[in-house]
């Protein structure tokens, strides 16, 4: 038998923004699947409870609950009994490339309609973007 | 019906129903038919400009006000002749609590603890420590924050069933309302309280209402769920020249000067938006709950 110790993220792992026009549900479950694509949240790893996250946002425990559900239907999370959700063991550490960018792709459209509402030229968004990656 | 059908009906009815509000004050009409339930476990968030009638809702709600046509149940008892059961499983937080001002809040949680057999003394010990209560002062001499920070403790402490909220958040300052917030949450989440609060600041209501509700010129205008809301429903952008191909939008409509118009869309049963988003030009914008409020409101 193997014995697996668990590393604790705590609820601050999450950032809420109640003001978004995305549902905080779809936010939390969101940046579970960035975290987990980025090998931030490796399989296995003990999420922060339902009862912790609501705390600690002073959000609807039943706003969490659905995100935690939302995620473990989609694969993202695993119930383990008496322990809570971990990350699915057998959702892949690190997604493609490809697959990763694509999570990316509603932050790039909207950069790049707010460029062309600033009319600003390509090169100078890439420029100042390109710095801002490599810090 | 017997006693006993009578108590389990009680028991089941939902924490609060309102059917067919009208209210006048003067000649104006300040509730239009309004109709409005609570499911148990859930937070309601009362949204509304100043004077949009929001206090009058809840105060007709708990019959303390007798609205000119309308009815109001609360737990299934009618609001105006609520019995001490029904009573003892509510609590209210007016917008501005004056009872009991010649009392000190220690002397008056004291007084009040006494009637309530669930009263939760830790709570009360905890919270005015935490939010920094003068509990041996007379109230009448604090301020209206510290008169409201009072108010909720009291309100709270009996830990009840259906909890009723007038602009609770507007003396707090941002600490204390995160921190009644978080109550909030936790409470309806977790011991399955149920929650109605009113207020004109949509961020706070944002983080723990399940619902929401619309109230202008009377009219409850939008009431569904928070996340629902917030998926179901947008801003179309349309340019002049296609502008007048613009769907009937009954929440909200604005022309602007140079012609082009901003309406509210709705997902249709099949979740798409209406043809008329996809004319050349236009363009589709989320709307948080504050956005949306204020496209209708206008």
């Amino acid at each position: 038998m193997c014995i697996s110790t668990y590393i604790h993220v705590d609820a601050s792992l999450l950032t809420i923004q109640p003001a978004s026009a995305e549902p905080i549900y779809r936010q939390i479950v969101e940046q579970l699947r960035r975290l987990i694509a980025g090998g931030q949240l490796p399989p296995g790893e003990l999420l922060p409870s339902v009862r912790e996250v609501a705390g600690f946002h002073a959000v609807s425990p039943m706003t969490v609950s659905r995100a935690y559900s939302l995620a473990e239907s989609e694969g993202l999370l695993e119930r383990q009994r008496g322990k809570g959700m971990t990350v699915a063991a057998q959702s892949k550490p690190a997604l493609g490339q490809a697959q990763r960018l694509a999570l990316l792709e509603p932050q790039l459209l909207a950069l790049a309609r707010q460029s062309r509402e600033l009319e600003l030229p390509a090169e100078p968004v890439l420029r100042r973007l390109d710095k801002l990656l490599k810090e | 019906m017997n006693a006993v059908a009578q108590a389990v009906a009680v028991e089941s009815a939902a924490p609060l129903q309102v059917s067919g509000f009208t209210h006048r004050y003067d000649a104006k009409v300040v509730l239009d038919k309004v109709d409005l339930a609570l499911q148990p476990g859930s937070v309601l968030g009362l949204i509304g400009r100043n004077g949009a009638g929001k206090s009058t809702l809840i105060r007709a709600m708990l019959g303390l006000l007798i609205p000119e046509s309308g009815s109001a149940f609360v737990f299934g008892e009618p609001a105006l002749k609520l019995s001490d059961s029904v009573k003892e499983r509510l609590g209210f937080v007016p917008q501005q609590p004056d009872a009991l001002a010649w009392l000190s809040a220690a002397q008056m949680f004291d007084y009040l603890s006494r009637f309530y057999p669930k009263w939760d003394h830790r709570f009360v010990e905890d919270t005015l420590g935490r939010w920094k209560i003068e509990s041996n002062k007379v109230m009448a001499k604090l301020s209206p924050g510290e008169r409201q920070r009072i108010d909720l403790v009291r309100a709270l402490a009996p830990q009840p069933e259906l909890l009723v909220l007038d602009e609770p958040a507007s003396a707090l300052d941002p600490v204390a309302r995160r921190e009644l917030l978080r109550e909030i949450a936790l409470r309806a989440g977790e011991s399955g309280t149920t929650v109605l609060f009113s207020t004109h600041i949509v961020s706070d209501l944002e983080r723990v209402a399940s619902d929401i509700a619309f109230l202008h010129d009377g009219r409850l205008l939008l009431n569904c769920p928070v996340d629902e809301t917030k998926e179901r429903y947008a801003r179309l952008w349309l340019p002049a020249n296609v502008a007048a191909a613009a769907p009937a939008a009954p929440l909200g409509k604005r022309r602007h000067e140079d012609g082009s118009l901003s309406v509210i869309v709705e997902r249709g049963a099949d979740g798409a938006w209406p043809e008329a988003t996809r004319l050349p030009g236009a363009r589709v914008d989320a709307l948080g709950l504050e956005d949306l409020f204020v496209e209708i409101a206008e």
